[in-house]
């Protein structure tokens, strides 16, 4: 069963999510403080952090910050505030989505197994984009052979451009690919992830080869071509 | 010219030099005049009288010599004659005087053969008026005339004549002419110097009032200058202090003002400052609970098989209106950041049509929904969450009061805008509806809004979002002739509306004269 550890200042909006998050067979860790965050999440090693933003003691977004320093581990953020600062300032501490409260329990698990999901190895196991090979089964991506580490969150972006080279995918294609969204249209996390992502893989993130916007549309994977030259 | 005329209107500077300058000419010219005509006059009744005086003794000696010839053989009548034309001349360039020696009227009815003149004269220069007064008085009379000379030069001068009489009983009147060319001369040279310095006068008055206007100008234009800069939002300008007179108590007043301006201002930002800040916290701590409240209830509704059907159905109510307590929690805490000016317009490219499709597809509508848009791609900057909202709003109120006749959503574009008018033709709204239909939660019929869970806030939430992209939201409406919504919004933002792709009154609307007639016959 995947572990959770929520981190939530109010007591009973963790114990009901707990309760719920129980009942769709998740276990749960409880954590009500930000400064104990870090202890129980080395000794407990969570498959996933559920984070309230505003909590006693260190942020959520410090939080987030401290955990992303020293794991990949997916992290869902929990925000009493749809404002675009907050979001963004969350994202960029490295929460790869975010659900704002008061939210639909069902719409949150839905969410949390999309984050969970391991990435079937399809009949491609090895997949290049421009320099970068791509280990879908290891979960691992290497320049010259030296790897890179990146989130699974970031691992899926990367696949999902380029496992269809040619494609131009819209930011909603890639909400409803990656995160699991219908009918979304915030694209923010997008931008966000795609800019965290340029900033681990290119050479240079201002002048981008291997993730290329196309204006008015969406992203596309650089042209593989690239890497043969 | 308009540059002067403007100089003229907007610089007080100008406009007091120039006419402190206008009235001191004035001044002058009329001081000048005066003291002109004054020299003048003292300069040829002093030139007059010696001439009278000279003319007077002149005649006196002439009479003498003329009245020796009688009995002293030694002087002889022609000399005397001689000396009468030439007294006096005697080397000197200028011309002294002139003389004219005329017979009387009745001596030249005898002989005129003494008549003569010391130069070439016109003699038609003394009229028989001033030769009747001289033959009239025994003593010299004199007049102002033009000595004239037949070679045509004419000159200012004075005449003074007398009669005298020749041996032998022969009247003759003769004429001293004076001429006035020395006063003249003088008088010129005064009005010369006269005018210089009245120039000199108003070229220095133009100076001082220049440099004295402008002391007390300098400091007021600064001041309009930094109040200027103060209106347009750099609070922390300052007028310098110079000196305690009116212009001084001016600046610290000027600068006090500035202080308490920005206290104000500050005091207002920090308000609304707090009223964001308020707003964000009572979101988060309304928020939470929310949170939890709705997770009990999923649980409890997920769970209403197990319960007896009471509670069941309590469980169901609970979920219903939790979503609904959402709903306006949202809504208000949209209006309240409205209120606040903390909304924020985050524009991408939007493709309008695809973006009302979507809506009308999620809306799961059981009425037809019919889109009219154009073949080629009709997009804009906009923000499309608020886009999507306002849509989704308009699009569901038209279903909602369409009473089953459809809905018509058309899509348009001009040159820089594009527009989505959404038209039913349900029981419509009066006017006197229509004035209200944006108000905050104003039902037209709270029965209906109510059953479908509405929170009143939703159109006056869209026009806010519409006027926070610089577009409009307009509506048109009859009672029983359904209602037209349309959106107008700038392709770019800072790009201001100057056309409506579509008309807020619709092509299919009644007849405005046969609808007005409906009325009045009721």
């Amino acid at each position: 069963m995947p572990l959770i550890m929520v981190v939530d200042d109010d007591q009973d909006l963790a114990e009901m999510l707990g309760i719920v998050l129980n009942g769709s067979g998740f276990e749960v860790d409880l954590v009500n403080n930000g400064d104990g965050v870090m202890e129980i999440f080395r000794a407990n090693t969570p498959d996933l952090v559920l984070l309230d933003v505003m909590l006693p003691g260190i942020d959520g977004i410090e939080v987030c910050r401290l955990i992303r320093k020293e794991s990949m581990v997916p992290i869902v953020m929990l925000t009493a505030k749809g404002d675009t600062h907050d979001v963004v300032l969350g994202l960029e501490a490295g929460a790869d989505d975010y659900m704002v409260k008061p939210f639909n329990p069902s719409e949150l698990v839905a969410r949390l197994k999309v984050r969970l999901r391991r990435t079937v190895a399809e009949a491609i196991t090895s997949l290049r984009i421009g320099d970068l090979a791509i280990d879908q089964v290891a979960h691992t991506i290497a320049r010259d052979g030296k790897s890179i580490p990146l989130t699974r969150l970031e691992f899926d972006l990367l696949v999902a451009l380029a496992k269809e080279p040619g494609r131009v995918f819209t930011r909603e294609a890639l909400l409803s690919e990656v995160w699991g969204y219908q009918h979304a249209t915030d694209t923010r996390l997008v931008n966000v992830h795609i800019q965290r992502l340029r900033s681990k893989i290119e050479r240079d993130p201002d002048n981008p080869e291997l993730i290329l916007t196309v204006r008015g549309v969406g992203y596309k994977a650089g042209s593989v071509g690239s890497s043969e030259k | 010219m308009s540059k002067l005329l403007r100089s003229w209107r907007t610089s007080i500077l100008v406009r007091v030099s120039a006419l402190t300058v206008a009235l001191c000419m004035l001044l002058i010219l009329v001081v000048g005049t005066f003291l002109t005509a004054q020299i003048t006059n003292g300069v040829y009744r002093e030139k007059m009288s010696a001439s009278i005086s000279e003319a007077d003794s002149l005649s006196n000696y002439a009479q003498g010599q003329l009245d020796a010839t009688t009995y002293r053989m030694d002087i002889k009548l022609k000399t005397v004659l001689d000396n009468i034309f030439h007294v006096g001349d005697v080397n000197s360039s200028v011309i002294q005087r002139e003389v004219i020696l005329l017979p009387t009227p009745k001596t030249a009815k005898i002989s005129s053969k003494y008549q003569g003149s010391s130069n070439f004269l016109d003699f038609s220069i003394l009229t028989p008026e001033f030769r009747n007064k001289v033959r009239k008085h025994f003593s010299v009379q004199s007049e102002y005339i033009k000595i004239k000379y037949l070679t045509g030069a004419t000159i200012q001068g004075i005449a003074v004549g007398t009669v005298i009489t020749i041996p032998n009983n022969l009247d003759y009147e003769i004429y001293y002419l004076f001429p006035l060319t020395q006063q003249e001369q003088l008088i010129s040279l005064i009005d010369v110097l006269l005018w210089i310095s009245g120039g000199i006068l108003i070229l220095l008055i133009a100076l001082i009032t220049w440099y004295g206007t402008g002391r007390i100008v300098k400091p007021v234009r600064e001041a309009a200058e930094i109040a200027e800069e103060l209106t347009a939002g750099d609070l922390g300008r300052r007028l310098v202090v110079r000196g305690e007179d009116e212009i001084g108590r001016l600046a610290v007043a000027f600068n006090e003002m500035a202080v308490s301006l920005q206290q104000q201002i500050s005091r207002l930002e920090n308000l609304s400052r707090l009223q964001q800040r308020f707003v964000a916290d009572v979101s988060h701590e309304l928020r939470t609970p929310l949170t939890t409240i709705r997770m009990a209830s999923q649980v409890l509704y997920e769970a209403r098989q197990n319960l007896d059907p009471a509670s069941a159905r309590s469980a169901e109510l609970l979920i219903a209106q939790i979503e609904r307590f959402e709903t306006l929690l949202t809504d208000l805490l949209e209006v309240s950041r409205f209120d606040a000016r903390a909304a924020i317009l985050e524009t991408h490219e939007l493709n309008i049509t695809s973006v009302t499709r979507q809506v009308c597809d999620q809306l799961h509508s059981p009425e037809e929904l019919k889109i009219i848009a154009p073949e080629n791609a009709v997009t804009a900057q906009v923000d499309p969450r608020r886009i999507e909202r306002i849509l989704r709003n308009l699009v569901s109120n038209a279903i909602d009061h369409s009473e089953g006749k459809g809905v018509t959503i058309q899509i348009a574009q001009g040159d820089h805008e594009i527009a989505v008018g959404v038209r039913d033709y349900g029981i419509g709204f009066s006017e006197r509806e229509g004035e209200r239909l944006f108000d905050r939660f104003w039902r037209a019929d709270p029965s209906r809004s109510r059953l479908r869970g509405g929170t009143g806030l939703g159109l006056a939430i869209a026009r806010e979002d519409a006027q926070l992209h610089e577009g409009t939201l307009k509506a048109w409406g009859r009672p029983g002739g359904g209602a037209h919504f349309v959106l107008t919004l700038p392709k770019s933002p800072g790009i201001p509306i100057s056309e409506e792709p579509i008309s807020v009154i619709p092509e299919d609307a009644p007849s405005p004269a046969l609808f007005d007639i409906d009325v009045d016959d009721i």
